[in-house]
């Protein structure tokens, strides 16, 4: 299975497109969205500048953008081109094929979170603790496993024509309204309440509240675990569901 | 055709490596193998034939487990089909097989080694599929038949007991198609139980010396390929009938052993399950045939008998 793992981190790596959109794309938002304002005026709604809410939001959706992609676009497509079928052929267990492709989306995350950090860091002058540092790329890190999740899900949910669009609506609508693209405080009211139940809210906040130097709160990774579960589930009977169709 | 199981079973040998115990599955109404039994044994090398739609890809999926069946028990080697997969004791090629793009042939069939209980070497897979000349070329920039060449190695990374083929030489060129059966015969000889679905029945006559017939998920024959043609009605004979000399055609369709009657004019073409008796009862009924021939049938024409006659 670690030849499999290597092979896919190769290929990805081979593949331009996916690496621009996964390392370069949010730290170059970053600097768009990021870049406009001083490091002195706190974002709405928390107690941290904008170069450091940004960082955050973008390291988060980098990470994001990398394993949900990563996922369900080439779990359809390889579904639908039989390699999955061929794999199923080999001693590979039949796991194995979903945790290669999560190991392998889950090492590619990281560039894009440490990508996002270098320039903040570089360019905005953000400064923390070094346990604040390896806190965040921990939280971030490991936040991203229930997206992960979430794209082997739609991965076995959706056909090779339809995986795009459905994941694109996942994509931007947990972006925007989680908060990883602006902050929510500008949203209405009751737009807000809806967001702060969202996985990708819960997931910007963890790094947060670490920036603050707290520990994340409990209901975030509450949140988090619950949303975990969920997608694991519908990850894991969509995928037994699949396999009994060959 | 019992003869060849009875002698077989008589053998005390180890558990067989394919064996199917009444299996049975279906799609929504289609009956797609419909109360299959049969026994593959160490050594065999089978072909499996069949129509379109007469269940041979449901068999092939139900028998390396990627579809469980509704009924009935599928074994191999006396184990589930995935824990002989598991195992790596089959080495299976289908038609439907994706392969990972992006990557090189090198990568992939390097990978399907690492995949591998007991792999052979990369170098040596990758020459004996004919693939050492394109090993650096991306999998997905390959021709038909090369792709297939790829599935052929990926079915044959490492040593396995038991090698399933779906169509194994569907966009091969004839050379190649020959090379690759002469592989497949250095498989067999080694002991390996050799499986193969094919469209071309010359290729189940000169290969297999076991052919199973399936039609509507049934095993409609199943025996050497001498024996299939003999069993549909092995011998065409054909003759002329002297026009000075009127025959009652009914007298004709009454010979015995016939299993199929055409008559064109003059010219008379008849199929017969026995042959001798056949042309025996024709001169008995007092008749002077001319241009008398009497052939063996190929597969093909067997083939087409055998599920002609099941269709009616």
């Amino acid at each position: 299975m670690n030849v499999l793992v290597k092979l896919e981190i190769t290929r990805a790596l081979r593949n331009k497109k996916y690496l621009f959109f996964t390392v370069l794309y949010p730290a170059a938002l970053f600097l768009m969205l990021g870049g406009t304002l001083d490091g002195t005026t706190k974002v709405m709604g928390t107690e941290l500048t904008m170069p450091a809410f940004y960082m955050v939001a973008m390291a988060s959706f980098g990470a994001l953008t990398a394993v949900l992609m990563g996922n369900s676009e080439r779990i359809a497509k390889e579904r639908e081109q039989g390699w999955v079928r061929q794999l199923r052929l080999t001693a590979l267990p039949g796991r194995g094929y979903v945790l290669a492709k999560t190991a392998s989306a889950g090492v590619l995350s990281l560039p894009a979170i440490l990508a996002v950090f270098a320039v903040a860091a570089a360019v905005k002058d953000v400064r923390f603790d070094a346990w604040q540092w390896f806190a965040l790329v921990g939280a971030i890190w490991a936040g991203s496993l229930v997206f992960a999740a979430l794209g082997v899900a739609i991965g076995y949910l959706a056909s090779g024509d339809t995986v795009r669009p459905v994941t694109m609506l996942f994509y931007f609508g947990l972006s925007i309204l989680g908060g990883l693209w602006m902050p929510t405080a500008n949203f209405p009211q009751w737009l807000q309440d809806i967001c702060a139940w969202l996985p990708t809210h819960a997931y910007a906040a963890l790094g947060q509240a670490i920036e603050l130097g707290n520990a994340p709160h409990a209901r975030d990774v509450a949140i988090l675990a619950v949303y975990f579960v969920l997608f694991t589930g519908a990850a894991a009977w969509l995928y037994r569901k699949d396999s009994l169709k060959a | 055709m019992t003869t060849t199981t009875a002698a077989r079973a008589a053998q005390p040998t180890t558990d067989p490596a394919v064996s199917f115990e009444n299996v049975t599955k279906s799609y929504g109404t289609v009956r797609a193998v419909d109360g299959l039994s049969l026994a593959l044994h160490p050594g065999e090398t089978v072909a499996l034939l069949g129509p379109n739609g007469a269940g041979k890809s449901s068999t092939l999926d139900l028998l390396l487990g990627l579809r469980p069946a509704d009924s009935g028990s599928v074994r191999l080697f006396g184990t589930t089909p995935r824990e002989a997969v598991a195992a790596g004791r089959v080495g299976a090629m289908l038609q439907s097989g994706g392969l990972m793009e992006d990557v090189t042939v090198r990568e992939i069939v390097a990978l399907g080694c690492a995949l591998h209980p007991r792999p052979y070497p990369v170098d040596e897979v990758l020459t004996r599929a004919s693939l050492t000349d394109i090993a650096g070329r991306k999998v997905n920039k390959l021709s038909g038949g090369q792709e297939q060449r790829v599935r052929f190695a990926l079915a044959t990374a490492g040593h396995c007991d038991l090698i399933v083929l779906d169509e194994p030489t569907t966009g091969m060129d004839v050379t190649s198609r020959q090379a690759f059966w002469a592989t497949m015969r250095d498989q067999a000889d080694q002991g390996r139980t050799v499986l193969f679905a094919t469209h071309y029945l010359e290729e189940a006559d000169a290969v297999a010396d076991r052919v199973l017939v399936l039609h509507q998920g049934r095993l409609l024959a199943d025996g050497t390929a001498a024996e299939i043609k003999a069993r549909a009605g092995a011998r065409k004979i054909a003759f002329d009938l002297d026009g000075a000399d009127p025959v009652d055609e009914q007298l004709l369709r009454a010979l015995p052993g016939l299993t199929r009657f055409e008559r064109h004019g003059a010219t008379v073409r008849l199929q017969s399950a026995d042959a001798d008796e056949t042309v025996h009862a024709l001169f008995a009924l007092g008749i002077r045939p001319r241009n008398l021939e009497v052939a063996g049938l190929g597969l093909e024409q067997a083939f087409i008998a055998l599920t002609e006659e099941a269709s009616k």
